[in-house]
């Protein structure tokens, strides 16, 4: 199967990738029809086909899935698929790059009508009815005759509307919501319509087996084109000159030293400084020299993150921004509980924190066109942002997507990252210009998945069952994905979107009365000149800080009636999906009925002491369930996840291998929330700018991951990427409990915190 | 002042006029257009840029290129070589690939895969030291060798444990 980087290569011939410049002629097409066939699907004559999603890869295997769905409804198999993902000039549907389960519905019904297509003609072509044929391989037979899809589209056109609902994304009309918003609706992209025969999910021969991720092989032997590695003839390298705090306005910039940099150039808009020169090493110090005699006015309007709990617990809330669920009811039967329990948790900032920070190409035009290359999840979104950046229509700008680090989404709306900065800077010199930020610059500057508190409170009856869950959570913002050079030069570029949303779905049912409410509220230093820490959405967005305070009461309440926490949780829910993957996995797991803590649980002593934790969590028509084995060390704090069983039904599983990656890395990502990750900053600027300071889980400290996946015909698809990421963090808090008694009420569970935690719960 | 230097990557020798200063990361991507070696942290700390100086693992992307003169550099791109090499493998039309390389690709280790240019390098390192290493003495070498340990946001470091055994198992033939 080639990917998008080989066709490219094929096509360009060299890293010096022409594709969307003007090499290509100045009539080139700057998007596609996207109700004609051949923009979604292109059936040629040697039989492969081209299909094309406006979904980009995110390291996940979405380019093998696409593929698989594609080759199914086809009949075809997925080596003859050659994908095109996200570039706005190539692909016709938008939507998120998250969206696979939308992306897929997309490129299933598009098949199917080719493949009905195909059909029809194929009876023409061998002079017999259309249910006389099958198609097998891109062969389409009936009684002693055949004929290939090849033949059938030999020297004509594929002809076929396609039909649609939706809008392209757009901006708003200005001031409609005091800011100037993306209109939201347009963020979902088109959605193909009708109800085109699709193969039933029994036929299957291509979903459900375990093909490879196309790009693989590329990544292995360094052929592939990194958004990074993107070379264009007169380009500069840019590096940043950053404010010297997330307030500070410049007084003065620096001058760079001709005669040590002979070729470097500084370029300011506002308060966007940046160093330019043909040599990238030359631009790396230049920079760093005119960064040491820039003069920036002094700011400090941050809490510092020692004191943020402070700050959060000081701020006027108001009402919820969200709610769900009955008020008077749940404080009726919570008053009337036989026990009740009220706890508070909370979770400092964390980031995205890729391994590759944010990189951009731009070539913006003296004629006000403009490509740009990037790693953004929401192409569309982004050149949307980048016209209005420019003051140019949308048709101006094409946005084209290469492989970089997984983002994590934090450019799900087509926003923070390096391209406002190239596209200014391009702009300004009249040439080609690559930003590359510094791993100190994306930890300071890139948003950030936001703080958050929350209280609950949960009401028991006389039988240990709960009857009334109250969930207040509270978060500053989590949709600024304002890209920094625009703010920074005082540009338009779209956009905060409204804060606070519920995020959740229920599991347990049988829990009578309920109320989840979310309150909002801006950025943090939200009044300084850039907005201050500008929160953003990442990986189980909402759902997962949320469901860390859910199920968190649940396992307290399991403790409280001294119930097992598999147990409990079946006894609260009737869902027959969560109950069959909850009771798959225990029995996985050899699960030892009993309530948490262990009965030798203990709060001290230089000897590590084993306990066990359970989490769920359901999720776009997935269901999952994990169970963390930790060992703790008193008199250190130190956690050791020992290992993590993790259960999952989501309906079909497309491509078995995937999952079973993607549901891994999840879980790697989640241990590391749960135990180490945490950004720091004083009252001026982010302090957590390396890796020796924010720290994200290591091989060694990798548990054993046993994946326990259940795939079924009949319900659909669901999701795989998502969810498993949250899993962790309140699974391995149960277990620090069973381990010793002690419920920890933050996260990350660091030494330090636990080795405190469990002295002060002693001297009590 | 930038200089002549002259340089062996990948087992030719390749002339670069830089700044010596240049780290080494910078003359093999932007001189030698070697795109392996990546960009993470540019100060030692992630591994993304790690490459073989004289079949040690090195982080290129703090090392001034003039440290490297007369020494052999060993990116990605130049693994099959070394395989063949090593082997006195006959080079036929087909596509050679280190076994490294071949179990990254069978045991399917990379999700966004920026990390990953590293991650083999420093198997080949590790396979070099240790031809039989256990999983716990992976988990030490991806952790513990100076100067940082090898990391992953994606959560591979399962797959590399696999893939590393099996690399293993494959190159003691």
């Amino acid at each position: 199967m080639l990917t998008r980087r080989d066709f490219a290569k094929a096509a360009a011939g060299s890293l010096v990738v022409s594709l969307g410049t003007r090499a290509e002629g100045a009539d080139v097409s700057r998007e596609v029809d996207p109700s004609h066939l051949e923009a979604w699907l292109e059936i040629r004559a040697d039989n492969s086909i081209v299909a094309r999603t406006g979904r980009g890869e995110t390291g996940t295997g979405m380019s093998a899935f696409y593929a698989q769905v594609v080759a199914e409804e086809l009949s075809v198999r997925p080596e003859m698929v050659t994908l095109i993902m996200g570039d706005t000039d190539r692909t016709p549907d938008g939507g998120y790059s998250s969206g696979f389960l939308t992306g897929a519905a997309n490129m299933r019904k598009v098949a199917a009508y080719a493949y009905r297509k195909l059909l029809e003609l194929a009876a023409e072509h061998l002079d017999t009815q259309p249910v006389r044929l099958r198609a097998a391989e891109g062969v389409i037979s009936g009684v002693n005759q055949r004929v290939t899809y090849g033949e059938i589209v030999r020297g004509r056109q594929l002809s076929l509307t396609i039909p649609l609902k939706g809008e392209p994304v757009r901006f708003a009309p200005a001031g409609k919501s005091g800011v100037t918003g993306l209109e939201w609706g347009g963020m979902d992209g088109l959605t193909v319509t009708g109800n085109p025969p699709v193969k039933p999910i029994s036929e299957y021969k291509v979903v459900g087996k375990s093909f490879p991720m196309p790009g693989i092989p590329a990544k292995v032997t360094g052929a592939t084109v990194w958004c990074c590695d993107l070379e264009l003839p007169g380009m500069v390298h840019a590096r940043m000159v950053r404010p010297a705090s997330l307030g500070s306005t410049v007084v003065s910039v620096g001058a760079v030293d001709k005669a040590r940099f002979p070729t470097a150039q500084v370029v300011r808009k506002g308060n966007l400084v940046a160093v330019v020169s043909p040599n990238e090493w030359e631009a790396v110090r230049a920079a760093r020299d005119v960064a040491a005699s820039t003069q920036w006015s002094r700011w400090s309007g941050l809490p510092g993150s020692d004191h943020l709990t402070q700050a959060l617990r000081a701020h006027s809330w108001g009402q919820p921004a969200a709610s769900k669920g009955d008020e008077g009811n749940v404080r009726n039967a919570l008053a009337v509980a036989a026990h009740t329990i009220s706890a508070s948790y909370e979770q400092p900032f964390i980031k995205h924190a890729p391994i590759g920070p944010f990189v951009a190409v731009a070539d913006v035009r003296a004629n006000g066109t403009a490509t740009v290359w990037s790693q953004i999840g929401h192409l569309q979104a982004s050149r949307a942002r980048l016209s209005r950046l420019l003051g140019v229509p949308p048709e101006n700008v094409v946005v084209r997507w290469l492989d970089h680090a997984g983002q994590f989404g934090r450019k799900t709306f087509g926003g923070d990252g390096a391209e406002a900065d190239a596209v200014i800077l391009s702009q300004m010199l009249g040439r080609p210009v690559r930003v590359q930020w510094s791993m100190e610059e994306d930890f300071a500057w890139s948003s950030f998945s936001p703080c958050w508190f929350g209280d609950v409170k949960g009401g028991l009856d006389a039988a240990g069952r709960l009857t009334a869950v109250h969930c207040a959570f509270h978060s500053p913002h989590m949709f600024d994905a304002r890209p920094l050079g625009a703010i920074l030069a005082g540009a338009s570029c779209g956009t905060v979107l409204p804060g606070g949303f519920l995020d959740t779905q229920w599991p347990y049912d049988k829990v009578e009365h309920r109320l989840q409410q979310v309150f909002a509220m801006d950025n943090i230093a939200w009044d300084s000149p850039y907005g201050g820490l500008r929160g953003n959405i990442m990986r189980t967005p909402g759902q997962r800080q949320q469901n860390f305070l859910l199920e968190s009461l649940v396992n307290e309440a399991a403790a409280a009636a001294k119930a097992d926490p598999i147990q409990f949780r079946l006894d609260h829910t009737t869902d027959p999906r969560l109950i069959g993957v909850i009771e798959t996995v225990a029995k996985a797991a050899n699960w030892e009925f009993r309530a948490s803590p262990v009965k030798d649980a203990r709060r001290n002593g230089n000897d590590p002491i084993t306990g066990r934790g359970v989490s769920a969590i359901v999720r776009s028509n997935a269901y999952w369930v994990g169970l963390a084995e930790i060992a703790v060390t008193p008199s250190t704090g130190l956690i050791r996840v020992m290992k993590f069983i993790v259960g999952v039904e989501c309906g079909k599983i497309i491509n078995p291998r995937q999952l079973d990656r993607c549901i891994k890395g999840g879980i790697v990502m989640g241990v590391g929330e749960a135990l180490k990750e945490e950004v720091t900053f004083d009252k001026a600027k982010v302090t957590s700018t390396d890796w020796s300071r924010y720290k994200i889980l290591t091989m060694q400290e990798t548990p054993e991951i046993q994946v326990v996946a259940i795939s079924r015909d009949d319900q659909g698809f669901g999701t795989g990427g998502e969810a498993p990421n949250a899993l962790p963090p309140p699974a391995i808090a149960a277990a620090l409990f069973d381990a010793t008694g002690v419920y920890p009420r933050r996260i990350p569970l660091t030494p330090e915190y636990v080795k405190g935690l469990l002295a002060a719960s002693e001297i009590i | 002042m930038p200089g002549d230097l002259v340089l062996n990557v990948n087992g030719g020798a390749s002339r670069v006029s830089v700044a010596p200063d240049t780290p080494l990361l910078y003359v093999l991507r932007n001189e030698l257009k070697l795109r392996g070696p990546r960009l993470g942290c540019g100060r030692a700390q992630c591994g993304a840029c790690a490459v073989l100086v004289d079949g040690k693992e090195a982080r290129s992307c703090i090392l001034p290129v003039s440290a490297i003169v007369s020494k052999r550099v060993v990116t990605i791109e130049g693994l099959p070589d070394v395989w063949v090499r090593q082997k006195g493998i006959e080079r036929g039309s087909g596509q050679i690939l280190h076994p490294v390389q071949q179990a990254w690709i069978d045991e399917q280790v990379p999700q966004c895969g920026y990390c990953q240019s590293g991650m083999m390098i420093a198997a080949v390192d590790l396979l070099a030291r240790n031809p039989d290493p256990s999983v716990d003495e992976i988990r030490d070498a991806f952790t513990n060798t100076p100067p940082s340990p090898h990391l992953c946001r994606c959560g591979t470091y399962l797959a590399i444990i696999d893939a590393v055994r099996l690399a293993a198992r494959r190159m003691r033939g």
